[in-house]
């Protein structure tokens, strides 16, 4: 009798057959989310390969996709851990440490002498991308490396940066910083493994020590050469730390192993446990089901398992058009107003990828927007918002007010008024349309910012930081990969009457999962309707951390570019009421706009003192005279990241210079320092440092705080004391 | 080796019955002398707020204040460098964080530590005593050294490998008669030839210690509150548990704020003088809501947490306290002694006119992008609304505030 063992997983299907415990057969594919297809594939090969007999022998499935494929080929399922460990105990008696590293998930597993035998601790993590296959493979390709080259890479001897142990999406853009500056790439692949094991590290040992001898498993700890380095060098790290000893039996270079038939520990150990099992558990009836469920089966799932669609019926959509779908962003009275030489006010919102002007008439009436991709460079930005301005014909600018990014950097240089920060520039735009707002909620393309507003005041705010989940971004890449415009988007949405339910969470994942319900059979609309339906769980919940809405308020108001898609509008209407029934929600008029109106508004504000604008003038903002320098002395030195800045120098009458910088600049001239990736580069080095920390402790010291006081003496021997 | 049973349900082993790894050595038969032992304290949850209570304690019993190391602030790299893996189950940043802290007290070779002392806390001297129903820890925190001690004995004993021991006295600070006898059962075998009447002089000698300290910040906090009055200035009150102080737990948001030139008081060390009570409560006493200035019954009836107590009443001080033109609630990442409190405080606080802003969920890192624009925004407002917010909260006030009094 053969017994087979079947690993069904998130990117591979693994399988071993096995009579008495030996190995007869055994392989494993990628499965490009086609698990069912590749499985029935396998099946059919191990029948004519492997000798598998239907009626005869037995079959074990493990893995994350055996749940449904178990059944339709009468075998037993077995948990992986379970599964893992059944393998590991046989085989490897002296082991005290796995680490199993899959495509989706990892896990940990500590096998310590107890009563019985060996107890076991187990631990898993699948819900993100932080620490996974997925992890590396993701960076690797948009690097364009190769796997085959990937495998080969190393980590002994190379320099380590840092990249963002704990997303995926993040590490990508950290791996991509880190290129772009000249970084080679085999560094950034070492400093990926870094991130793995660390990751894996500091989730998943939770007060156990990886203790000798340790088992690597899984494709990535098989493949990649440098990540069995990494794990190398920090468990003898660890071990030299914690005064482990190697037991004297094992040689040095076994204290670490990574079998080669790592992959196959799963299906080995479902052969074990079979092995255990009564007879007539798990036996092979052949691939009829499975054929059926391939071809017919699946198909008649996916229409039972759909959740609804975004909309109900007809009147469901009816009325929501009636409510939202009017014209969302009256376009301004573009082109040159009436009264031109009359008085404007300006607000300009430079952000990281765009900047964005509107201009105002005094009585808070939206005269024109501008919009400008941003090329890097501040004062380039600046300079095209103010031509396109003037192009416009406004003469005369009454108040000028900055937002966003570049709001600091530019203000001196182009003559501002006021400087304001984002929330408040969001805060002002909203109440200024909806005086009774309790709740902004704004969604870009990369990140998502929500607002809570009290006494007309922004009293909390949450920006996702840690984890890229619920952002724009995906809604766009997705439209594109089915070749429907963005504008279009809803309308295809609104098509669909059942879609596929999207995991909330991970937008790693949610990419592979996308791939997955397509396999399925889902369509393009549908899943573009997922999409938008699962996104107000992301923002609400997974990115901004806020349960209870009803604790927010009551009105909520959306904005930023992606709720200029209606199927996003409708999903966060019904999230909303489905939360807050007595909710009114509405959309910005000016959704993408939003932070410029509110410097604008501000702006107005400004004025209402009586003093004069500031404002350079579009003569002297045209021809702003500037160098740039880019070498070793620009290079920030704050973390190992080493962001290759831009320093630009602008000629200005009143400017200070620095005398004291490695570049050094004369007076008459101001600084501006671009191409950092963090608030950190703004400060040029330790010098700039000094300079405004020594202003910094002029005003603690006028402005006691009793913290301070604790810090400083409460743990310390009173003076009189001592 | 029994075969695996294939159950799909996996047992998980707490680890009992575990054999050591290796034979602990002995710990010392003898404590040094006190002149000589060196005693380690992580600076960790209620240490923030009865630090001088342990040095005036130490120092009665002869051990000198050179010889008493606290762990240094917590930080996301000491928790990498001292606490690795050894983490507990436990959503409580302010909890897990402390695995680094006596990592470190361990590892510290300079100044070797001979005894590990963490005191489990379960009772405060808080300023409200006697005003409140009890001055309880919170359980988590209160069973916080054990938790984490967990982590250093599962697999071998970290601290007779080190030479350490360890001692985590319950102690109720609250009930300033059990205090001596507790801590003599926790520390004879710690500390050569104690005596419980040394103890008892000791216990007297920590809380004068820690009474001169906040004394002192509560003089400070009158003093700031005077010279915003005689400058019509705002300050900013910060409501938070004592620990937010330490910079990797709070991630000083406040010293943020107060770089924009606003003075920063804290909740813990508001003054209680009897004049500035009497103005601020006396109406509430009239009208029967109150029996004194440190009542907070009208708002928190089951007044049984110190630290929440005092959060409480700190808002109700803000609300009332003109210049406070801005409060500051901080609060850790699923804190479940502060969740029922946040719509109380932010009621309090809002309904006098005074901002209201909160950082919930803090934790291990400091989100510096989303806290600069936070800050930013705070300061925005502050300077929008202060001078407003001030005339609005003296008009509504009493006559006659002893603050702007004494002017004079």
């Amino acid at each position: 009798m053969l017994i087979a063992g079947l690993d069904v997983g998130s990117t591979t299907v693994k399988a071993t057959v096995a009579r008495d415990g030996a190995v007869q057969w055994q392989d494993y594919q990628r499965h490009h989310t086609k698990q069912a297809e590749m499985v029935l594939a396998f099946l059919q090969r191990m029948q004519a390969e492997g000798g598998l007999t239907p009626g005869r022998d037995r079959i074990l499935l493990t893995g994350s996709g055996s749940g449904f494929i178990a059944p339709l080929v009468g075998g037993k399922f077995v948990q992986e851990v379970v599964a893992v460990a059944a393998a590991v105990e046989k085989l490897h008696p002296q082991v005290n440490f796995v680490s199993e590293i899959g495509g989706e998930d990892m896990k940990t597993l500590f096998f310590a002498p107890g009563g019985d035998g060996k107890s076991k601790q187990v631990y898993m993590q699948s819900a993100c991308s932080g620490g996974t296959g997925t992890f590396v493979e993701k960076t690797a390709r948009k690097l364009q490396i190769q796997t085959e080259r990937l495998a080969q890479m190393r980590y002994a001897g190379m320099t380590l940066h840092k990249i963002s142990s704990k997303c995926g999406i993040f590490a990508e853009s950290d791996a991509n910083t880190l290129v772009k500056s000249g970084v080679p790439v085999e560094e950034v692949i070492a400093s990926l493994y870094e991130a793995v094991v660390y990751q894996n590290l500091a989730t998943l040992t939770k007060g156990n020590t990886p203790k000798p001898q340790v088992l690597l498993l899984g494709g990535p700890n098989l493949f990649f050469k440098g990540l069995q380095e990494a794990w190398q060098h920090h468990l003898t790290k660890l071990w030299a730390e914690r005064r482990i000893a190697a037991p004297a039996s094992l040689p040095p270079e076994s204290l670490i192993l990574v079998p080669d038939e790592a992959l196959y520990y799963a299906c080995l150990g479902c052969i074990e446990i079979g092995s255990g099992e009564a007879p007539g558990v798990g036996v092979y009836p052949g691939t009829e089901k499975l054929k059926w469920w391939i071809e017919q089966g699946q198909w008649e799932q996916k229409a039972k398992e759909g959740a609804k669609g975004l909309i109900r019926n007809e009147t469901d959509l009816c009325e929501f058009v009636k409510a939202y779908g009017t014209d969302q962003c009256p376009a301004p009275r573009q082109g040159p107003n009436p009264a031109r030489e009359a008085p404007v006010l300006v607000g300009c919102d430079f952000g990281s990828t765009t900047a964005k002007a509107v201009v105002m008439c005094g009585e808070g009436e939206l005269l024109s927007s501008i919009y400008v991709p941003s090329n890097g460079n501040p004062i380039e930005d600046a300079k095209a918002l103010f031509r396109s301005i003037r192009e416009r014909g406004y003469q005369r600018i009454a108040g000028l007010a900055l937002t966003g990014y570049g709001k600091d950097l530019l203000r001196d240089i182009i003559g501002a008024d006021v400087a304001i920060v984002e929330t408040v520039a969001h805060a002002t735009a909203a109440l200024h349309y909806y005086p009774d707002a309790d709740v902004i909620c704004d969604v870009g393309g990369c990140d998502v910012k929500i607002m809570i507003l009290r006494q007309g005041t922004v009293s909390d705010f949450r920006l996702n930081s840690q984890c890229s989940s619920g952002n724009g971004a995906f809604l766009q890449g997705v439209a594109e990969r089915y070749s429907v415009p963005l504008e279009q988007y809803a309308e295809h949405a609104f098509q669909a009457r059942a879609i596929p339910s999207l995991a909330m969470g991970c937008g790693v994942f949610l990419q592979s999962d996308i791939v997955n319900q397509q396999r399925k059979g889902w369509s393009a609309d549908e899943i573009m309707a997922s999409l938008a339906a699962v996104l107000p769980l992301n923002v609400w919940v997974y990115a901004g951390q806020l349960q209870n809405l009803a604790a927010a308020g009551r009105k909520f108001v959306l904005q930023g570019g992606t709720h200029r898609n209606l199927a996003v509008v409708k999903a966060q209407v019904d999230f909303i009421r489905e939360k807050v029934p007595d909710a009114e929600i509405v959309v910005h008029p000016y959704s993408g706009e939003a932070g410029a109106i509110g410097a604008a508004l501000c702006a107005a504000d400004w004025l209402k003192q009586g003093a004069a604008s500031r404002f350079r003038g579009f003569e002297t903002i045209e021809s702003l005279a500037y160098t740039s320098t880019t070498n070793e002395h620009t290079t920030c030195k704050w973390c190992p990241v080493n962001c290759k800045r831009t320093f630009i120098d602008v000629r200005l009458a009143e400017g200070r210079g620095r005398a004291w910088s490695k570049v050094p600049l004369a007076t008459g001239w101001e600084r501006v320092i671009s191409g950092n990736s963090c608030p950190k580069g703004l400060l040029e080095d330790v010098n700039e440092m000094k300079v405004v920390k020594a202003k910094l402790e002029e005003v603690k010291d006028a402005h006691p705080n009793i913290a301070e006081l604790v810090r400083e003496s409460a743990f310390r021997q009173p003076k009189a004391a001592v | 080796m029994k075969a695996p049973s294939g159950s799909l349900r996996l047992r998980f082993s707490p680890g009992r019955g575990k054999a050591p790894e290796t034979i602990a050595p002995e710990p010392p038969a003898t404590a040094k002398p006190r002149g000589e032992l060196r005693v380690g304290i992580p600076r960790v949850l209620n240490l923030w707020s009865t630090h001088q209570f342990w040095i005036g304690f130490l120092n009665a019993l002869g051990i000198d204040g050179r010889h008493i190391e606290f762990s240094s602030d917590t930080s996301e790299e000491q928790a990498r460098e001292f606490g690795k893996g050894r983490g507990t189950v436990d959503c409580c940043y302010p909890v897990k964080c402390i695995s680094g802290h006596f990592g470190e007290l361990i590892a510290n070779r300079k100044r070797k530590i001979d005894l590990l002392f963490s005191p489990m806390v379960y009772s405060l001297p808080s300023y409200l005593n006697g005003h409140v129903a009890a001055s309880l820890t919170c359980p988590r925190v209160m069973a916080a050294p054990e938790n984490i001690k967990a982590g250093f004995l599962k697999e071998k004993d970290v601290f007779a490998e080190h030479g350490i021991r360890y001692a985590a006295p319950l102690v109720s600070l609250a009930d300033a008669p059990l205090v001596p006898k507790q801590l003599y059962e926790g520390l004879k075998d710690a500390i050569a030839g104690l005596t419980l009447g040394e103890t008892k002089q000791a216990t007297r000698a920590g809380f004068d210690a820690l009474e001169v300290f906040n004394r002192a910040a509560r003089a400070k906090s009158r003093a700031i509150l005077e010279q915003c009055a005689r400058e019509g200035r705002p300050a900013l009150l910060v409501v938070a548990r004592p620990y937010h102080m330490d910079p990797g737990i709070g991630h000083e948001i406040e010293t943020d704020l107060q770089a924009y030139g606003y003075p920063v008081l804290w909740a813990q060390y508001l003054p209680t003088d009897g004049d500035l009570l009497e103005w601020m409560f006396r109406p509430d006493i009239e009208a029967g809501h109150i029996r004194s200035g440190l009542d907070i019954a009208d708002v928190w009836p089951s007044s049984y947490s110190a630290n929440t107590n005092e959060i409480l009443w700190g808002a109700k001080f803000a609300a009332r306290m003109p210049w406070i033109a801005c409060v500051v609630r901080l609060s850790s990442y699923e804190c479940g002694m502060d969740q029922p409190t946040y719509s109380p405080v932010q009621q309090i606080v809002e309904r006098s006119g005074t901002l209201f802003f909160s950082f919930q969920d803090l934790d291990s890192t400091k989100p510096a992008g989303s806290v600069k624009i936070r800050v930013e925004t705070i300061a925005h407002y502050l300077q929008k609304y202060a001078a407003e917010i001030i005339a609005k909260k003296v008009a509504a006030g009493p006559e006659g505030c002893p603050l702007a009094a004494r002017r004079e």
